[in-house]
């Protein structure tokens, strides 16, 4: 169906192609139990192997224009790559012993080494990606980074979170503006009007939401002190006040989540013609989301493939491009699958930006 | 040997699928086809049929390994690549092949009723870990740390609680030389001897009142402690014994194990299940590590008794130290002593417990 385009833009009603999601519980399932007896089994090496074998399944599964993606890690340079990891958190938890003032001398250099991890991360992840045999590449600088990260967080301090969306606007032009796919280019302008949008709304549900636990636990305590008087029941009160805030943030941030993710991916183009778009429900994302862990728990995690594969169909699902024109046949750079690649060895998790 | 089996069915065509050419998105509509134990890829577009794309022999080619239903890549030496849907025509040849060993993963993974055994054998192996093997392992860890650590480890944090809050004792000299003397009695019949314990004074500055143990024998008692526990100079002894059983039972290396290896855990599994199932398995790590902390109290609490015991002293003053806790500090509203020694009655009820039943157990055989 990649053949029907529009060639009018301005005009409203391009024709998007939603990406889908053919993977399925059943089968996952089979992949999942196997990554886990087998990472206990080997006391916890094959882990790495069995992340790839988790990533291949979900991007070879995720079809956008009918072709898939594909993941190209190899276990061996995440082992490595997580050895390292390990390596530096042993260190630093031993000298955290022997020297605890040595490390408040270590969290700086560590602040400062922390936007070249993200970058080296980010680029890893693209670098193992491909679409049609070609390769996603990330070039963004230490210096990008840096702003995204200290720059951001300084000025959401700084403003007492007011302008935390202009810091998350940063942090996301800086991967979608140094992502490639192969050598064409993407980019996002998401609007800050649209971002401060969706962090007010957040904002003023949280702030209903206490207004509202606020008046109510003002009724309970003056029903408490009529019928029992003051003392003990005026904590309690107070502690579920706390108990019954946090769903509710788990719920805002999850909303405004699924919001900036529709904001940045619409906002998104690549090649500098092809529009991106994102839809998601935020109702519908939220509840995914915590039904999700609680079917998880509740089955002692035996329902997780399930729940997995439910969020990512739903994810890859609300998901689509406009194809303005042809796509064309892209290259990419990366040479060699050895040695460009052998040399990212930090896999670092987090970041995904894989369709 | 594979020879006989390719000359049999020459140019046999394993699976059809797309060629994409080196680094390329163009794609060509093509077959892959076996000739007598190399690979060629021939394309089917029209007006193209049988030309031939490329060609290569097995060991300079690389076949992913299968992963469910999604495509299967053959990566040619020249980087194009041959990508077809149809894995069981792959995996069919690599079996001709006798490379059916390249599937065992995928092999074990197909949705089959020895998933649900593997499920259980995963239940059961993961309740094993958590109840057994952790444990043991990190017992196995404490008995090969070298002693050098633990004192490493005291040192430092000593020298640095020193820089940031404590001061010199202002306590009396002859009041030092008596709660010596006290601690001497009941470290005697301790693991290790009197010399293995030293008991330091100082002032406890933003502590305030406090005794801990390091894990290499160390013990601190603050100057604030003493004036807490005033001409009771039992209670002081009773708490100091307390900490013994501390540093005899290795808490702080056990303890400090024991988080590592559940938040080893919890990372490894962690892309296996969830980001929010990952973060509510580190908050139970963290009460994990409370409930161990208990544990580790009371027993400490139980080796404060024996000790006391034995040098002939109250064995029971250890719960007039927590009755005092609750008045006095209480009422102060200072809690960074109880959360780290807490309070409750049933600690109390525990130990007058254990001195009763440790005192009918020294009846018995001399009366």
């Amino acid at each position: 169906m990649a053949a029907i385009e529009q060639d009018y833009p301005a005009d409203g009603s391009r024709f998007f192609q939603r990406a889908s999601f053919t993977g399925n519980a059943s089968e996952y399932f089979g992949i999942w139990i196997v990554n886990i007896l087998l990472t206990i089994v080997t006391l916890g090496i094959y882990s790495a192997w069995a992340k790839v074998r988790r990533n291949r399944y979900f991007y070879g599964n995720t079809v956008l224009l009918d072709h898939s993606f594909e993941y190209h890690a190899k276990g061996k340079q995440i082992l490595i790559g997580r050895l390292i990891v390990f390596g530096f958190l042993v260190v630093v938890n031993i000298l955290s012993h022997l020297a605890p003032l040595a490390l408040l001398a270590i969290w700086p250099i560590m602040l400062v080494i922390f936007p070249w991890f993200l970058m080296r991360g980010l680029r890893f992840n693209a670098r193992v990606t491909s679409y049609r045999n070609v390769r996603f590449d990330f070039v963004g600088t230490y210096g990008g980074a840096f702003k995204a990260i200290f720059l951001g967080a300084l000025v959401t301090v700084v403003s007492v979170g007011l302008l935390s969306p202009i810091a998350s606007r940063w942090l996301y032009k800086y991967i979608f503006d140094n992502l490639r796919y192969g050598d064409r280019p993407f980019a996002t302008e998401p609007r800050l009007g649209a971002l401060y949008e969706a962090f007010i709304t957040a904002i003023a549900i949280m702030l209903a939401a206490v207004v509202v636990l606020g008046l109510l636990s003002v009724v309970m305590i003056g029903f408490r002190s009529n019928s029992m008087g003051p003392g003990m029941g005026s904590i309690s009160l107070w502690h579920w006040m706390i108990v019954l805030i946090f769903p509710i943030y788990i719920l805002t941030g999850l909303y405004y989540h699924a919001a900036v993710r529709n904001i940045i991916w619409s906002a998104a183009t690549v090649d500098r013609r092809h529009q991106l778009r994102s839809d998601l429900g935020r109702r519908r994302y939220a509840w995914i989301a915590i039904s999700n862990v609680i079917v998880t728990l509740v089955t002692f995690g035996l329902m997780r493939p399930w729940a997995a594969v439910r969020m990512q169909r739903f994810l890859t699902e609300h998901t689509a491009i406009h194809v303005d024109g042809e796509i064309g046949v892209v290259f990419d750079q990366i040479r060699s699958t050895g040695s460009a690649i052998s040399a990212e060895y930090l896999d670092v998790d987090g970041f995904d930006f894989g369709f | 040997m594979s020879m006989g089996s390719t000359l049999v069915s020459d140019h046999k065509t394993i699976a059809t699928g797309v060629w994409h050419p080196p680094h390329s998105s163009r794609e060509v509509p093509a077959r892959l086809v076996d000739i007598g134990g190399s690979l060629i890829v021939v394309s089917i577009e029209e007006g193209e049929e049988d030309r031939r794309l490329v060609w290569g022999i097995r060991s300079d080619i690389e076949i992913s390994p299968r992963v469910g239903s999604i495509p299967r890549r053959i990566v040619f030496g020249n980087e194009s690549l041959f990508e077809t849907r149809d894995n069981d025509a792959i995996d069919t040849y690599l079996r001709g092949r006798g490379e059916g060993r390249s599937g065992l993963i995928h092999g074990l993974e197909i949705v089959r009723p020895r998933l649900i055994g593997f499920a259980l054998a995963v239940v059961v192996l993961a309740s094993v870990i958590y109840r057994y093997a952790l444990p043991a392992l990190v017992e196995v860890a404490v008995l090969v740390t070298p002693p050098v650590v633990p004192e490493m480890m005291s040192a430092g944090t000593l020298k640095t609680l020193d820089q940031v809050t404590f001061g010199p004792s202002k306590l009396p000299e002859a009041e030092q030389t008596a709660i010596r003397d006290d601690f001497a009695r009941i470290a005697v019949n301790a693991q290790g001897g009197a010399s293995r314990y030293h008991l330091n004074f100082r002032d406890g500055g933003l502590i305030g009142p406090n005794a801990f143990a390091l894990p290499d024998g160390n013990l601190v008692l603050t100057d604030q402690l003493v004036a807490l526990a005033g001409s009771d100079k039992e209670m002081i002894t009773a708490v100091l014994g307390h900490e013994i059983g501390h540093v005899e039972y290795k808490h702080s290396l056990r303890q400090l194990y024991t988080a590592a290896g559940v938040a080893g855990l919890v990372l490894l599994i962690a892309g296996d299940v969830g980001s929010g199932v990952q973060d509510i398995l580190t908050q139970g790590g963290g009460l994990l590590a409370l409930s161990y902390s208990r544990q580790a109290e009371a027993q400490a609490d139980r080796r404060s008794v024996e000790l006391m015991l034995t040098a002939g002293k109250d064995p029971a003053a250890l719960s007039r130290f927590f009755d005092l806790l609750e008045t006095k500090l209480d009422d102060n509203g200072k809690t960074s002593m109880l959360s780290t020694h807490p309070g409750t009655p049933e600690r109390k009820q525990a130990i007058l417990d254990y001195v009763r039943e440790l005192r009918a157990k020294g009846d018995q055989p001399s009366g």
